[in-house]
């Protein structure tokens, strides 16, 4: 490990600023994903900006019936939280399809929406990968890329967003609150949160430099059936291969009147497209919607059986779906 | 920084970026283990103001003020350095009581876990278990032991043998006092690291080491240039001779992606990796061949180039220059069997590349003791011939070398190779100081060994009713760059698949292959479980060609009592069937599958079926395996065992301790076992083969019965009576003339030798019932039921433990494990997340079952069982999910995306 700076500011002014002043500066919340980046050497920050002081770990209704979650609220709070449980169980049951135990007392909110890839070659620093080392190359393009993208990706980058709790965000149409080094805030829907690779795969989100989150506001809660179906190689804890967060609300008969639908899994980001959604509740036919979802995907080789991976999870979980 | 560590108050200095593990182990609280340093096996979980984390992602200087919990004060406030608790926490006194453990390495963070969860959290274990990796159990017992249940007999009067006793260490494994390889405490500690080859094949041209040397605390940089030009095997054999010596410990020719290039040793870990980062190196790289079809191309890059070795001894000659071993052998004329058979099948089977993935990494600790001698703690199951190597190596005597184990964190085949003493030994002998070099996880991934891979075409031939006219092999082992367990594995895994049934006309073709990619080595049933695989699969079409039940074929033709045993050749061996159990082992898993359909199905919509497959192996690896006892009664009156053979989690220390205490009429709790240890004992070839109760086992109950004879005419003597009067108690031996105490006897002591001669056979029957959804190609196990011959059982619930961690090993491997390696011949699965082994949650609970029987040959009547049921778990598997589906799955791993198409397109067609 490279030796660092740090610094432990006891505002969240004083983190932004320092962020924006230090050249190389990381936030370190719960650290499971940074610390071990940083034992590889895949990450080394000059300084490491510890923002666990700051007051930020709060969960709290909002005045429209919605849910604030502080940016430091600990993954297993979060999964805990009664209104949660109660009106967000999408959020629950992603959270706790991820990490174990252990991970989930002390990964937070914040620090779980900006989780890197676990692309193998990502962490294998013999091997090229743009988004380490932009410019020199990417390895799963032609590597072994059973665990890459089939959605979105680019000719620089085919990794996948590994996170359970985004895909859930994603599906309840959350909103990343944000402070910058100059003390604006700013709200950003998740959807324009995290970016596509493109020719600039280091760049994951569409944070500012110095910007920090202070919190995730989730809308007031929507009536339907929270589902959160993860398929893996393992029966427990591993990284999704397809995973789908799905709030669906039955209408008449077999067919749902109301359906939001976001796929982990498949894309550099959380993958959610309205029109799919929007032909289930018209048709009511889950290949409809899989359509839509799967517009332009391309498989690699060895993950060429997501693409029909993606169809079947679907159609399994909005048959759950109507049938609860 | 202050913090407070198991309620005491504690100052530490950690280093800028240094994790809490490394900090609490430099404290001295040796049970926070590593297994992984990134937060996927769970062995470092510390409660941090009582909620269990991951020591190893949590920066140390966070602990600051706050109040840390390791397994040493889970039971209450306790110093760093006091023992074994006078009480202990209930979770711990339940993993006792229950024996949740084996090898121990996993065992303190499994209970920091599942001390901290709560009444709904245990209910569902799998989850609240899945940050906790144990790769020896199989998780049934720790789930017994969270569930309360007590399996440890109390102990007291009465023969041991057959008893469910506690292991000798489990106390200290329970409480974090059990001492791994590395739980020891070295002042002035060198460390070093390699750095590794980025090519598949290449030459070093030149290595520049003067920025690696101007780093700050860099002692030394080793290349090439500075090793011995005495080539040997890594893998570790009685005669070195069975491997070919193709290794240096640091070469100029790279052959796999992965090899050692340089060492580095520095004051520090961090110091030395800089210094690898340091040095320049100038390849001139290679053409590779990474295929091992392709590997035997007449054009082929050639992996161990004779110009590569000039004034050397050629390799060995075969008909191409990268096989490194072959086996041809046949009885009878298979041609003529298959032309007179009424049924033939003909299938190929592949078999992936695994990894052993016991949780202590490899490495060891090397330093000059105040003998001056040269001396090793080593993570490894063959002490005696890692010293033997480097005595050979360094030019050194025997008796100014010393290879010690502490307790070792599994093996499963991977220490029974030599792959950091030597490099170590090097630094220690140059520098005179201590040094460490404990692997990473991405190393073991990289630069360690894995099973053989391989590709095995099995033909059969039967008559009408079923009966074996002809079985053919034809097998091409990748055995990577290195030739290390070539030769071994591919003769002993063409061996007994055959010599298990009775068929005239038998032939093998068996080629080991040199390609570059990172050496395959010892693996969990040696060649066997991937030939089995192929043979048992065949077997179950064979059976449904003729229309016979899978239990039936195999009665018709599986070998039976007074019948040779024959694999490919009449030459004579020294293999018998001391006991048969095989009848039993079918009979008791077809029962218990019919007696109980275990699980219902997930869904009405779930094809449902059932497979079986059967193994046999040798109780002992072949041309002789060693082992030493020494026992000695102690002037207090206790006992000491003196044992060659390494505990690596397969419970030796158990069975020794009970065979001891059993030939000496005493209570095992009087029996200390102390061994693997080059100062302990003259000779013993090692914890490999399924050896340690056969063979370590048979040394003891020979050096107990010396004992006890010994004693008695000392008693006798004493006494002026007749020893065969007198009879030896717990604590005395009673004579005519009266009780004489032990402690005013002691001390006498008395070896025992074991010659692994002639050997055994041991059996083992597997069952599953599976449900397959036949639209997403998800395998469920409903029931799993596996019966084991392992002749007299001395501890049941050890064994039982052996089996179930074998059904599981081998379930990871036929279901989702697969060490991948890209074309240009790197590995890219390096890290537990990427190559998931089984987790709590997905370990069927498997029934166990055991024949009775009793072994003419092994100690006490026992059999080996420890390599053995690994092998039939794939094959019944598959034979399983062919019953449900009609699918015949010839290549594991089972991934569903794998199997997916396969299993549509048979139930398409069978519903067609």
């Amino acid at each position: 490990m490279k030796a660092f700076a740090y610094e432990r500011p006891a505002t969240v002014q004083d983190a932004a600023r320092l962020a924006a002043e230090r050249p190389d500066a990381r936030f370190i919340a719960g650290g499971t994903n940074l610390l071990d980046l940083m034992k590889l050497q895949i990450e080394t920050p000059a300084t490491l900006i510890d923002v666990n002081r700051l007051p930020l770990a709060e969960v709290t209704d909002t005045g429209d019936g919605g849910l604030r979650i502080g940016a430091l609220v600990r993954n297993s709070d979060l999964a805990a939280h009664p209104r949660v449980r109660k009106d967000y169980a999408v959020l629950g049951k992603a959270l706790l399809a991820g990490a174990s135990g252990q991970l989930r007392n002390k990964a937070t909110t914040a620090g779980n929406l900006l989780q890197r890839t676990r692309c193998y070659y990502f962490y294998d620093t013999t091997k090229p990968c743009n988004k380490r080392e932009p410019g020199s190359g990417c390895a799963a393009i032609g590597g072994f890329n059973r665990i890459m993208a089939v959605l979105g990706a680019s000719e620089a980058c085919i990794a996948t967003n590994p996170s359970d709790m985004n895909v859930a965000l994603r599906a309840l149409d959350a909103t990343v609150e944000t402070v910058d080094p100059q003390g604006a805030k700013r709200s950003i829907p998740i959807a324009a949160f995290h970016r596509l690779p493109g020719d600039t795969p280091q760049i994951e989100t569409n944070l500012k430099p110095g910007e920090l989150i202070t919190a995730v506001t989730l809308p007031k809660p929507v009536e339907g059936v929270h589902l959160y179906r993860k398929v893996r190689d393992r029966a427990s804890y591993a990284f999704a291969t397809v995973s789908v967060a799905a709030i669906i609300a039955k209408g008449e008969g077999d067919q749902p009147k109301m359906a939001k639908l976001a796929f982990g899994g498949l894309a550099h980001k959380p993958w959610r497209v309205e029109a799919a959604e929007a032909a289930l509740v018209e048709t009511g036919s889950t290949d409809a919607a899989a359509d839509r979802v799967l517009e332009g995907a391309r498989g690699q080789g060895s993950n060429d059986f997501k693409i029909p991976l993606t169809r079947r999870t679907l159609r399994a979980t909005v048959a759950e779906a109507l049938r609860a | 920084m202050r913090l407070t560590v198991n309620g005491m108050t504690q100052e530490a200095a950690p280093r800028p970026g240094q994790c809490l593990r490394t900090t609490l182990r430099d404290l001295g609280w040796f049970g926070v283990k590593k297994g992984c340093d990134a937060g996927d096996c769970g062995a470092c979980t510390v409660h941090l103001d009582g909620q269990p984390v991951h020591a190893c992602l949590m920066p140390a200087f966070r602990a600051e003020g706050r109040s840390v919990t390791t397994i040493e004060g889970l039971a209450g406030p306790c110093r760093s350095g006091e023992g074994v608790p006078a009480e202990f926490h209930p979770m711990q006194a339940a993993f006792l009581a229950a024996q949740g453990f084996q090898c121990g390495f996993c065992t303190p963070g499994m209970i920091m876990t599942a001390a901290a969860l709560d009444a709904s959290q245990r209910q569902d274990l799998g989850t609240a278990l899945k940050g906790n990796l144990c790769r020896c159990t199989g998780y049934r017992a720790i789930r017994d032991a969270v569930a309360g249940i007590t399996h440890v007999d109390p102990g007291g009067e009465g023969d041991p043998i057959g008893r469910n006793l506690p292991a000798p260490a489990a106390a200290e494994t329970v409480s974090g006092h059990a001492r791994f390889t590395f739980d020891a405490a070295v002042d002035g500690l060198l460390h070093l690291k390699v750095l590794r080859s980025p090519h598949p094949h290449a030459r070093i041209v030149a290595i520049d080491r003067s920025a690696a040397l101007a780093v700050p605390g860099v002692v030394a940089v080793f290349t090439h240039a500075d090793v011995p030009r005495r080539r040997f095997s890594t893998g570790r054999h009685e005669d070195p001779r069975d491997d070919a010596a193709d290794t240096l410990i640091l070469d100029s020719v790279l052959r796999f992606v992965g090899q050692r290039v340089a060492a580095v040793v520095a004051e520090s870990e961090a110091a030395a990796e800089a210094g690898c980062a340091a040095l320049r190196v100038t390849y001139e790289v290679r053409p590779a061949v990474v295929d091992p079809t392709l590997a035997l191309a007449a054009d082929a890059p050639l992996v161990h180039d004779g110009a590569d070795r000039p004034g050397e001894d050629a390799p060995p000659l075969h008909a191409h220059p990268n096989l490194a071993a072959e086996v041809h052998g046949g009885v009878g004329d298979v041609a003529a069997g298959l032309a007179e058979a009424h049924h033939v099948y003909e299938g190929e089977y592949h078999s992936q590349r695994v990894q052993h993935v016991h949780l202590e990494t490899h490495g060891c600790l090397g330093l000059i003791d105040a003998d001056g001698r040269l001396s090793l703690r080593s993570s490894t199951q063959v002490p005696f011939l890692t010293r033997d190597a480097l005595c050979a190596l360094f030019e050194l005597p025997p008796d100014r070398v010393r290879v010690s184990c502490g307790r070792v964190g599994g093996g499963f085949g991977g220490k029974q190779e030599m792959l950091t003493e030597d490099l170590v030994a090097l630094a220690v002998l140059r520098l005179g100081r201590p040094v460490k070099w404990e692997l990473t996880r991405q190393e073991q991934f990289i630069g360690t060994t894995t099973r053989h891979p391989m590709r095995v075409r099995v033909k059969l031939g039967a008559t009408r009713d079923g009966r074996l006219t002809a079985m053919a092999l034809d097998v091409l082992s990748n055995t990577g760059a290195y030739g290390n367990h070539a030769g071994g594995v591919i003769h002993h895994g063409c061996n007994e698949v055959l010599a298990a049934y009775t068929c005239p006309n038998k032939r093998v073709d068996g080629y080991a292959v040199y390609t570059h990619t990172l050496p395959a080595g010892a693996f969990r049933g040696y060649g066997l479980s991937q030939t089995i695989f192929a043979m048992e699969s065949a077997l179950d079409e064979l059976a449904r060609m003729v229309g016979l039940d899978p239990y039936a074929l195999r009665r018709r033709n599986a070998i039976r009592p007074g019948e040779p045993m024959i694999s490919n050749s009449l030459e004579p061996h020294d293999v018998a069937i001391g006991s048969y159990g095989l009848d039993q082992c079918l009979t008791l898993v077809e029962a218990a599958m019919r007696a109980d359909p275990g699980e219902p199905p997930p869904g009405p919509d779930w094809r449902v079926g059932s497979g079986m497959a059967m193994a046999m192996i040798d109780t002992i690896p072949p041309r002789g395996h060693f082992a030493e006892a020494r026992l000695r009664l102690e002037a207090d009156g206790s006992y000491t065992a003196q044992v060659g053979t390494a505990e690596f989690g397969n419970g030796t220390a158990t069975v020794h301790r009970q065979i001891a205490a059993s030939a000496l009429d005493t209570d095992p709790a009087r029996v200390r076992i102390a061994g693997a240890d080059t100062d302990g004992v003259g000779h013993d070839t090692g914890a490999y083969g399924s050896t340690g109760t056969v063979v370590g086992g048979q040394a003891v109950l020979r050096a107990a019965r010396a004992l006890a004879r010994a004693i008695l005419v000392a008693a006798a003597e004493r006494m002026s009576t007749d020893p065969a009067a007198c009879r030896l108690a717990t604590d005395r031996v009673e004579t005519p003339a009266g009780p004489v105490p032990l402690a005013d006897l002691g001390p006498i002591e008395a070896a025992g030798h074991a010659e692994g001669s002639p050997r055994s056979v041991s059996f083992n029957v597997q069952a599953f019932r599976v449900g397959v959804h036949p639209r997403s190609g998800e395998v469920r196990i409903l029931k799993s039921v596996h019966a084991a011959d392992a002749g007299c059982v001395i501890n049941p619930m050890q064994c039982r433990g052996q089996i179930e961690g074998g059904v599981a090993q081998a379930l990871g491997a036929a279901l989702h494990e697969e060490v991948i390696v890209d074309g240009a011949g790197r590995v890219v699965t390096q890290t537990l997340r990427g190559y998931p082994i089984p987790t709590c949650a997905g370990v069927p609970v498997t029934e166990v079952l055991f024949a009775d029987t009793r072994d003419r040959i092994g100690p006490l009547g026992a059999k080996s069982m420890s390599e053995a049921p690994f092998n039939p778990v794939a094959a019944a598997l598959a034979n399983a999910i062919r019953d449900a589906t009609g699918a015949r799955l010839t290549a594991t791993p089972f991934r569903p995306d794998r199997i997916f198409a396969q299993v549509m397109n048979a139930v398409t067609v069978g519903e067609g």
